[in-house]
This record gives C-alpha cells, structure tokens and sequence, in this order.
C-alpha cells in the first residue's frame, strides 16, 4: 500500500482509519481465540470451575496463538516486501 | 498488492474521497487477507494439544511453508480470474464478472 501521493490532509484520515480497523481487528482476534481455545480446551463439564489442566490448556492455547499470528505477520510482510521489489505492484 | 488505482482529481489541498475509499479498500482487502491467512495456517499447522506455549520447530517450519503456499495460491488464483474475466470480456459473453 503506498500512501506517498497523499497529501497531509489524507494522510491524517488514512492513519485515522487505520487505528479503528487495528482495534477493530484486535477485539475481533480476542473473541475469536476465546472461543477456539475453549473449544478446543473445555470439554469437561462435572464441574463448574476450570480444573487446572484446563486452565494450563487455556494459556498454552492463548500464548501458541498468539506466537503463531506474530510468525505468520513476520512472514507475511517479507513475502510483502519481495513482492513489492519483484513485480512492483 | 496495489491494484486499485485512479480516482478523479482532487481540489487544491482538499480530500480526494475516490483516492481515500481506493486505499480503504485495499486496506479491508489486505487485512482480510491476513486474517484468514493465520486461521487457515493455524488450523492446518498447529496442533490442538496445547502442551506448552512456544510454538515447536515442526510447527514453526510449517507455518513458514503455510504462508509462502497461501500466498502462490492467492497470486495464481488471481491471475486465473483475471485471464478469465479478460476472456470473458474479449469474448463479448455475458454472465461472469469484470476483472477488478
């Protein structure tokens, strides 16, 4: 994405837009991991509290995701910038 | 990834409106992109055991090779619907739709 024939005035809106969609995207991922950490960790339910292998799951499932999202940006923006030097889009 | 581009323009030091809802859309597409991307690798690449917090050398490799396959896979299809959109176009044959 190449912002460099904006000018200021647009720039400022662009950054604008950026931040509400960054913590859009944000509150999305949260509930998103909610959900597949519970699916995925939670499936005993004799009890009404989490029982400690479960809350171990829970922060396993939440770290690994969250190391796994931090790779695949990594990734993603080198693939970006090959592209960008290669085809020049 | 920019393949939007044009817009009318813009009055001296005023606010394109095409230009900014052009770079919105890219910005929705890419995000989107990236989104699915890591849910799609995520799925296919870790598994659901959740013994501990790192991520493994097998997983790491794999989402390297997830996101490098995600990738060919979104040019080659693009470019497959383009070729066809243009086909279409050439053609004069209606139904199909306008490449982007």
């Amino acid at each position: 994405m190449d912002f460099s024939n904006f000018n200021g005035a647009e720039q400022a809106h662009m950054t604008k837009v950026i931040e509400k969609r960054q913590m859009q995207d944000f509150l999305r991922l949260y509930s998103n991991l909610v959900e597949k950490c519970f699916n995925t960790c939670c499936n005993d339910f004799t009890s009404k509290a989490l029982s400690s292998k479960e809350e171990t799951c829970i922060m396993n499932c939440t770290e690994k995701f969250i190391k796994h999202s931090e790779r695949v940006g990594a990734r993603f923006a080198e693939q970006n910038a090959e592209n960008m030097n290669q085809g020049g889009s | 990834m920019s393949f939007l581009r044009g817009g009318s323009s813009a009055p001296s030091g005023g606010v394109n409106i095409d230009k900014i809802e052009l770079a919105v859309t890219e910005l929705d597409t890419v995000t989107d992109f990236f989104n699915r991307m890591v849910q799609s690798c995520h799925s296919k690449c870790i598994s659901t055991r959740y013994a501990e917090g790192d991520l493994n050398k097998g997983e790491s490799v794999c989402i390297d090779r997830c996101v490098a396959k995600f990738n060919d896979v979104q040019k080659k299809v693009g470019e497959k619907l383009q070729s066809r959109g243009a086909a279409n176009a050439a053609s004069g044959a209606g139904g199909g739709f306008s490449p982007i």
